[in-house]
């Protein structure tokens, strides 16, 4: 046992100082898809989504879901002047009308639940359950590493919990697949409030590639109130992070997606 | 390819005349046979007292509406076709009554199709799951039932166990599955190859390379064009460094089960590395949207160099881990003697993967069947005897030091590259073929169909499908504390049985 507490002792610091500094961003990550010229558009650019994130206006004005992209490239390789690709973690946003880019006047963050004042009750220890409904797999392990020594998401207050009637948050992964709606329901029903939900991933943001059929609800929001959208397929760690930070009130409410 | 044309001919010979087998033309190394439903469930026996493996079974339209097998024998993918002649519902002799193997193949042919396989009794439902549904196979006084799931204690996919116990003994495992049922092969249908690859790497996101790369190869094979060279050893180099951080992830938690803190901190430590490398490779920390049918799209990247650096001293600090983990006792305890599979029953259900190499069967889709540059790269294909967890976990750590070594090999040919990475595919091509990979889960299997130029039809035969069949079996005596550590041996993922 000394050997393993010497072995981990011998690698340094690796944790993240996110979100009092920054943490860098590799050259060319596909965090998000950014909208740089966003009129005069012909309406088939819609059509080179293939998850429909893509609207084009009557008047030639271009609008991207971020709610629905699958960061593909699809639209960045089509139309380079009007799509690209930005090296930025954080996507989260209060409501699901803020993952539409250029963003609309109106669209301010509706207001809150009360869970940020009790959070600062109770010094900022969050127990966080995890719900699969439909994912691929991958926002698992992104959520799992928030707990690794990179990310360490417990020096923030967070804590993992299996019982749902401990938890303050609900992490969402999915689509909501049919045989998921009746356990998630419950899942949400027997929490204390105040309690907040976060949708992490596109899927479970509006189905993603899985979309809209009998098999799946299309989206987290067809079943129950969403506080927190947190797109990306997946997110990376610190997009969820960043979510989580949202949904708790520990971090301002404009400084999403900074 | 000498080997797969004389799997033909023996094949060919082997089968009863009255079969009437016929053989039809295919992309090597598959060998495709047209048989008749009344001579399909014979002629699979007579594949399987050969020594074939059952991959899996589909009900295709092209070239006409037909009833397939695909099978593993010899360095060949041998092909079974029955045409169904129109006939509603299908019907043929089930192989499931005595081939365990089919039963998981034929309750999807049931459940999605319609098939009526004679003398089949289906089982439960592998597209519509109820958790509420408890079923129990033993009874007896003190013997109660404990569902784990579909809401896991932990971030976990959802998916069920349904054990008997009398308090401490495994009496009896079922394994649900549907829970994350989306449809996704009918997303498939319309797409041009190029997007249609979107969803292959969704189908289970932690092997999305292993998916796109079947799903690739079996359109290039289907279109009959081969992507460079460049193209390919970028693909193998992509694909282990997410058998990497796949493995690493079992044995993260594996150490995280027995409570070993730091071991797990350690291994975790080392599967973020490997996932940031190939963040900066490719701008993905899953390496999505890299590769296309055709080749390879590289996107961002870093120097070979650099890299080469990277996998240095990542080498070096798994081999200290390592060496740490298997001298833990209280880690290895946990381990050794638990969920043991006998190679006879790792055959009988056509297991694939670090599960079969880890009960002594040496079965790799990249040493089998070789593709794209693994037919270039001397392979070692690592097995154990002991068929434990234990076992699993070595098979783990041996395919780590070997996908290290074959990386290396990849940095070295890539030097001085140059050329185009991706050969565009022809506009209405059509055209049918299985591509395959060994995902860090087992062989992946992947029917494509491509009618004039989009994607028609796709099948897809994961490895965790295949290997949850064998996990109902993995308790024979082992009680309810092993139940993580013989899962995480699995390494399973149920969005890629799922679909």
């Amino acid at each position: 046992m000394l050997r393993w507490i010497a072995r981990g002792l011998s690698g340094g610091r690796v944790t993240t100082r996110y979100p009092r500094g920054g943490e860098p961003v590799p050259d060319g990550f596909r965090g998000r898809v950014d909208v740089l010229d966003a009129v005069g558009a012909e309406a088939e650019l819609e059509s080179v989504c293939p998850t429909g994130a893509i609207s084009v206006g009557s008047s030639g004005g271009v609008s991207l879901d971020r709610g629905r992209c699958i960061l593909c490239g699809e639209c960045v390789r089509a139309a380079p002047g009007r799509f690209a690709f930005q090296a930025r973690y954080e996507t989260a946003t209060r409501t699901r009308a803020g993952l539409i880019v250029p963003e609309r006047d109106g669209d301010g963050d509706p207001p809150r639940r009360a869970l940020g004042e009790a959070a600062a009750a109770l010094r900022r220890s969050i127990h966080v359950r995890h719900i699969d409904c439909g994912s691929d797999g991958c926002e698992e392990w992104e959520i799992q590493a928030l707990w690794n020594p990179y990310y360490d998401i417990q020096r923030l207050g967070f804590f993992l919990t299996a019982y749902p009637r401990h938890a303050d948050v609900l992490l969402v992964t999915g689509g909501v697949t049919r045989p998921m709606r009746r356990p998630l329901e419950r899942t949400w029903q027997v929490m204390p409030e105040p309690k907040a939900l976060v949708a992490v991933g596109t899927d479970a943001c509006s189905g993603g590639l899985a979309g809209e059929s009998e098999l799946v609800a299309g989206g987290v929001d067809r079943v129950l109130p969403v506080d927190v959208y947190v797109p990306g397929s997946p997110p990376s760690p610190i997009a969820i992070m960043h979510g989580l930070l949202l949904a708790v009130g520990l971090l301002a409410a404009g400084a999403r997606a900074t | 390819m000498t080997g797969v044309a004389t799997v033909a001919r023996r094949v060919s010979e082997g089968l009863p005349e009255h079969l009437g087998a016929v053989p039809e033309p295919g992309p090597d190394p598959e060998v495709r046979l047209r048989v008749t439903t009344l001579g399909f469930e014979r002629a699979a026996h007579v594949l399987r007292r050969a020594g074939a493996r059952l991959i899996t079974m589909l009900l295709a339209e092209a070239p006409e509406p037909s009833l397939m097998a695909a099978f593993a024998l010899r360095g060949a993918l041998v092909v079974l076709r029955a045409p169904t002649d129109g006939a509603d519902p299908v019907t043929y002799g089930a192989l499931s009554q005595t081939w365990p193997a089919a039963r998981w193949a034929e309750q999807e042919l049931v459940e999605r199709f319609g098939v009526r396989p004679v003398g089949f009794s289906p089982g439960r439902s592998l597209t519509a799951a109820d958790a509420d549904l408890i079923e129990r196979s033993v009874h007896g006084l003190d013997v109660f039932a404990i569902p784990y799931g579909p809401v896991r204690s932990g971030v976990f996919e959802a998916i069920q166990f349904q054990v008997q116990t009398g308090g401490e003994s495994v009496l009896s495992l079922q394994t649900r599955l549907g829970f994350k049922h989306r449809g996704l092969e009918r997303r498939f249908a319309g797409l041009p190859p190029e997007r249609a690859v979107h969803v292959a790497e969704r189908v289970a996101g932690i092997a999305s390379v292993a998916y796109a790369s079947a799903f690739s190869q079996a359109v290039e094979r289907a279109l009959g064009i081969e992507p460079t060279l460049d193209a390919q050893r970028w693909r193998v180099l992509y694909a282990e460094l997410e058998r990497m951080a796949a493995h690493l992830d079992v044995i993260a938690k594996e150490a995280e089960t027995a409570a070993l803190h730091v071991g797990q901190a350690r291994f975790q430590i080392l599967k973020e590395r490997v996932t940031r490398l190939r963040a900066r490779l490719t701008g993905s920390r899953f390496a999505r949207g890299v590769i296309v049918p055709g080749g390879v799209r590289l996107q961002g990247g870093i120097g070979l160099d650099e890299l080469l650096r990277s996998l240095d001293a990542l080498e070096g600090d798994l081999a200290a881990d390592r060496r740490l983990f298997v001298g833990t006792a209280s880690m290895t305890d946990r381990l050794v003697g638990a969920g043991r599979l006998s190679r006879a029953l790792v055959e009988e259900y056509c297991a694939v993967g670090p599960v079969a190499r880890g009960s002594g069967v040496a079965t790799d889709a990249r040493h089998e069947r070789p593709y794209g540059d693994y037919r270039r790269l001397g392979l070692q294909v690592v097995t154990e005897r002991a068929g434990d967890a234990m076992a699993r976990i070595e098979v783990r750590f041996g395919e780590l030091f070997e996908s290290l070594r074959i990386l290396r090999q990849c940095v070295d040919h890539l030097r001085g590259h140059e050329g185009e990475l991706a050969t565009p595919l022809p506009r209405d091509g059509t055209g049918a073929a299985f591509g395959w990979a060994e995902a860090p889960q087992g062989e992946l299997v992947i029917w494509v169909q491509v009618r004039d130029g989009l994607v028609d039809r796709v099948h897809v035969a994961s490895p965790s499908l295949r290997n949850w069949a064998l996990f109902d079996h993995a308790f024979p005596a082992d009680v309810l504390t092993d139940f993580a550590f013989i899962e995480h041996s699995f390494g399973l993922t149920p969005s890629g049985a799922d679909r």
